[in-house]
């Protein structure tokens, strides 16, 4: 078939910048990563990208398609040809370009090394000559982070980055989880202390465009999301999201709802309050807030309050009390669903059998 | 990184980053230089598991490690160094899990262990179907935390000998162009695998057998390179690899009737023969009319879903993206694929070469631990033990060693060579070349080999090399040229075809890897109980022998 990208040519050395359009033949199986192969032998050697295991572990071959981050190795470009639609290749968001779909991975890893990724010792020592004993149900808590192959798709369409460089990020954020929550880490208190610093995990503002664009399923936004809980759990809570975290917490179980008027004032403190009491009196003025006194109290207030004591009673309180998205858990299952379909019924492929004898699977 | 290194590793896999990390504690100033960033590294791909006689799933012990590896060898191993491998690796095993590798586990908290081909017992230490990603991450969080400075994106193109011993390497540097002279006392090899040289291989693009090819250049001798080792269960059609991890769960190959065939040709181990077994029964099959285009099936239904989720989560994820099946209702369409190399670098069991200075380790080595057919599971294990030994041997070795230095007579002549490549106008560009290469090995040297397809292949070999005198580079620039450095990873691939050729005419026998049904079906102890050697002699391969060594097991019958 013929496949037909644009990809947005750059080159550092000299500062130009062009999009230029490619059409190629290839076979209808190709993932992008074939066709930019394809482009690269026999139309233009000068076109650079990485590429290594074309089997989606590596993690070389993040780009952006139609600006949004991908693996080019996983995608596959057929149903998008016969669509007759010309996708733009460009590199990731977020990263400075060194020359066509290459973008210096440097400041990708130095947020990386900034969460102290590795195991700390001395919380617990394992037997002598043997493995730390752990049951797989605590090591699950980890199994989604553990999953991240640094390919940066998560770092390139992340929006507090765009606004704020310094921000640790969402690949960052999921590594550091990957130890919060792992049994045998001693140095968890000390990691959350850190993670709730200046470009901690406050400063994620929940867009979820991680989730959305990792190859992987490690959902760094759930990952950020269990760190602010474990956060919380132990006290760490000087942080204004922190605080309005917890915020929403108490006004859901004393009064059901969120009283907006008193979220300023516990989030942001007194002196914050005072300095915003015009913003507040002109919102008032226009019906935007209602008045704080008395205190208005929801019709079922009670389930409220007994859904806040069954989450303590299981001692949910932590990492264990975010609930995956269904979106999440569907990726991670590749939409999966029990009972779709008979792996043997009609149309399938035979049952097995070794000659001579009976079949020898249900 | 000014001046120069105790130790330098060239390759950041499991073997690399494990043998810097040794080094590293023993206080040696180290290195690691790769031709991409460490966690890129192929090891990652590595995906159903690591052995080790842990007896976590049922008794084992070092000793049955060993001869089920013997065996697997078809004795064509070195007994000393399989011992050492299989008694050390446990400890290896363990440390890698007291230092965070995300293993799988067992109903009491220890690491999961699952069957795999050709082992007497469940050896197979596992992280779901993702072994070898969790490893390499384990391996370089341990690098960042002792801060073991990485030159990344450089790319190894020479090996520096003077005055008998290796000095360091010239590099391309990648980011900004440019060749680099990085001298060390010590250099360990741990580049991977040359799968490139094949169509259809499991390898990434990155294993082009430079680590081989550059020991080679410098007078070192390469081992049992003919015995290139094809998985059973790849996808078409490029060759992306199904773990052997499916049938350590109990999968079942079928033909095209749904016949478990395997009962023709391994009828008590069956799935879990040994890999050559399997790949000539399933080029058997494919060759009578047996197969679906090409293919036998890979049957994973009756192992159920929930099992497939939580195990084998990312075969499932493979067979989605790249051939549309899931696993849970249709059977994955797989055939044999190259894989792994068993012969390479000549090391002894402290991955020392025959340069001094010079060691290897991983699949770029051959110790030989694996002879002529590896076990699944046993590289993973090779990598981290015999990358610990190379780390601990270079470091000693260094600490008694004057400083290093690399002439300029050597980075004058690599330039000049360089520039030569790239001012070439007038001539063809190497993908042609490259593919010609993969095609016709696999064509010529694939499961099944035929005396007068080998001549052939090496003919064709010679062809192809002539026509690589006169390649041209199009990208002439300085950032990120992997337009060059892909260039000269088809040198490094074409100098192995050809040593594989030569090696594979002169073992006029079959064993392991290593099949010719047609001239000599049978293995010969009498006269090939011994390591084909090939070293490179002015400007084309010599062969010479050496023989195995045998502690406890004398070659036997081989069955499954």
């Amino acid at each position: 078939m013929k496949v037909a990208l644009k990809i947005w040519r750059s080159n550092a050395e000299t500062g130009e910048r062009a999009l230029r359009e490619y059409e190629v033949e290839a076979p209808e199986w190709v993932t992008l990563l074939d066709v930019l192969d394809v482009i690269k032998d026999r139309h233009d050697g000068t076109l650079a990208f990485r590429k290594s295991c074309r089997m989606m572990i590596c993690g070389s071959c993040g780009m952006r398609m139609d600006g949004a981050a991908v693996l080019a190795c996983k995608t596959r470009m057929y149903d998008m040809v016969q669509a007759g639609h010309v996708p733009v290749i460009s590199a990731m968001g977020n990263l400075p370009i060194l020359k066509d779909l290459v973008v210096d991975m440097d400041p990708f890893w130095a947020k990386f090394k900034a969460v102290n990724p590795y195991l700390k010792t001395g919380y617990e020592e394992p037997p002598p000559g043997r493995e730390f004993r752990i049951s797989q149900k605590r090591m699950n808590a980890i199994q989604k982070e553990a999953l991240c192959i640094n390919c940066g798709a998560c770092v390139s369409e992340c929006n507090a980055m765009e606004s704020d460089p310094d921000f640790l990020g969402p690949q960052a954020l999921a590594k550091a989880m990957r130890f919060v929550g792992d049994p045998r880490d001693a140095g968890r208190v000390d990691r959350l202390e850190d993670l709730n610093g200046k470009n901690g995990i406050w400063q994620c503002t929940r867009c979820y465009f991680c989730n959305e664009r990792c190859p992987k399923g490690v959902d760094p936004r759930d990952a950020i999301a269990k760190l602010g809980a474990e956060s919380v759990k132990e006290g760490i809570d000087r942080d204004m999201g922190a605080k309005h975290a917890k915020w929403f917490v108490t006004s859901a179980k004393t009064t059901g709802w969120l009283r907006e008027t008193e979220l300023v004032p516990h989030t942001q403190g007194i002196v914050e309050t005072i300095k915003q009491t015009r913003f507040a009196l002109a919102l008032a003025r226009r019906g935007k807030v209602p008045p704080p006194f008395p205190p208005h109290v929801a019709k079922d207030v009670k389930e409220a309050r007994l859904l806040y004591d069954l989450v303590q009673e299981q001692g949910r309180a932590g990492y264990e009390g975010i609930v995956q998205g269904e979106a999440a858990l569907a990726k991670l299952a590749h939409g999966y669903r029990e009972g779709e379909r008979d792996p043997y019924g009609e149309g399938s492929f035979p049952r097995p059998y070794i000659a001579g004898e009976e079949a020898t699977a249900s | 990184m000014e001046g120069a290194h105790d130790v330098l590793v060239i390759g950041a896999g499991c073997a690399g980053m494990r043998a810097a990390i040794e080094a590293f504690d023993a206080g040696a100033n180290v290195a690691l230089l790769s031709k991409i960033h460490p966690t890129r590294s192929h090891s990652g791909a590595a995906e159903g598991g690591i052995n080790a006689a842990l007896g976590n799933a049922s008794e084992d012990n070092p000793e049955l490690h060993s001869y089920d590896t013997v065996k697997g060898a078809d004795y064509l191993g070195d007994q000393d160094a399989i011992e050492i491998l299989c008694t050390e690796g446990p400890g290896d095993v363990y440390e890698l899990e007291n230092w965070g590798a995300v293993f799988s586990r067992t109903d009491d908290g220890r690491i999961a262990q699952r069957p795999f081909g050709a082992a007497g017992a469940p050896r197979t230490a596992y992280a779901a179907d993702i072994t070898g990603h969790v490893l390499i991450q384990v391996l370089y969080e341990q690098v960042v935390k002792r801060n073991i400075p990485v030159y990344e994106e450089y790319f190894a193109w020479k090996l520096v000998e003077d005055g008998g011993r290796c000095v360091g390497v010239l590099a391309w540097n990648l980011l900004t162009g440019g060749l680099e002279a990085i001298p060390a006392k010590t250099t360990i090899l741990a580049t991977g695998g040359a799968g490139r040289l094949y169509v259809g291989t499991t390898n990434a693009y990155a294993c082009t057998g430079d680590g081989m090819t550059m020991a080679l250049r410098v007078g070192v001798p390469l081992k049992d390179m003919e015995m290139m080792q094809f998985h059973p269960t790849t996808l078409a059609p490029t060759g992306v690899l199904i773990t052997e991890g499916c049938r350590g769960e109990g999968a079942f190959l079928l033909n095209k009737d749904g016949e478990r065939f395997l009962k023709r040709y391994a009828p008590n181990a069956m799935e879990l023969a040994s890999r050559d077994v399997i790949s000539r029964a399933e080029q058997t099959e494919i060759d009578e009319g047996r197969g679906i285009d090409g293919n036998v099936m890979l049957d994973l239904r009756h192992l159920g879903a929930a099992k497939i989720i939580e195990r084998l989560h990312g075969t499932r994820e493979l067979s989605m993206v790249f051939a549309g099946i899931d696993p849970i209702y249709d059977p994955i369409p797989v055939r044999p694929g190259a894989h792994y190399h068993m012969g390479g670098v000549h090391t002894d069991a402290l991955g020392r070469t025959t340069l001094d200075g010079l060691y290897a380790a991983g699949e770029v080595a051959c110790i030989s631990v694996h002879g002529a057919n590896r076990l699944g599971g046993n590289a993973l294990l090779e990598t981290i033990t015999f990358g610990r030994r190379a780390g601990a041997d270079a470091s000693d070795v260094a600490f008694r060693t004057p400083e290093a230095q690399i002439p300029d007579s050597a980075v004058r002549d690599a330039e000049a060579e360089l520039r030569e490549l790239l001012d070439r106008k007038d001539g063809e560009r190497p993908w042609k070349i490259r593919d010609e290469l993969a095609e016709t090995m696999h064509a010529n040297f694939g499961v099944f080999r035929r005396e007068d397809q080998m001549i052939e292949q090496g003919k064709i070999v010679e062809g192809l090399r002539e026509r690589y005198e006169r390649v041209i580079v199009e990208d002439k620039g300085d950032v990120f040229n992997n337009d060059l450095t892909q260039a000269l990873e088809l040198g490094f691939l074409l100098e192995l075809a050809e040593c594989m050729v030569v090696a594979g005419i002169a073992r006029k026998e079959s064993r392991g890897a290593h099949a010719r049904p047609y001239d000599f079906p049978d293995r010969d102890d009498a006269n090939f109980l011994k390591h084909t050697m090939v070293s490179w002699n002015g400007a084309g391969p010599k062969l010479g022998w050496r023989p195995v060594t045998i502690t406890k097991w004398q070659p036997a019958a081989r069955s499954y």
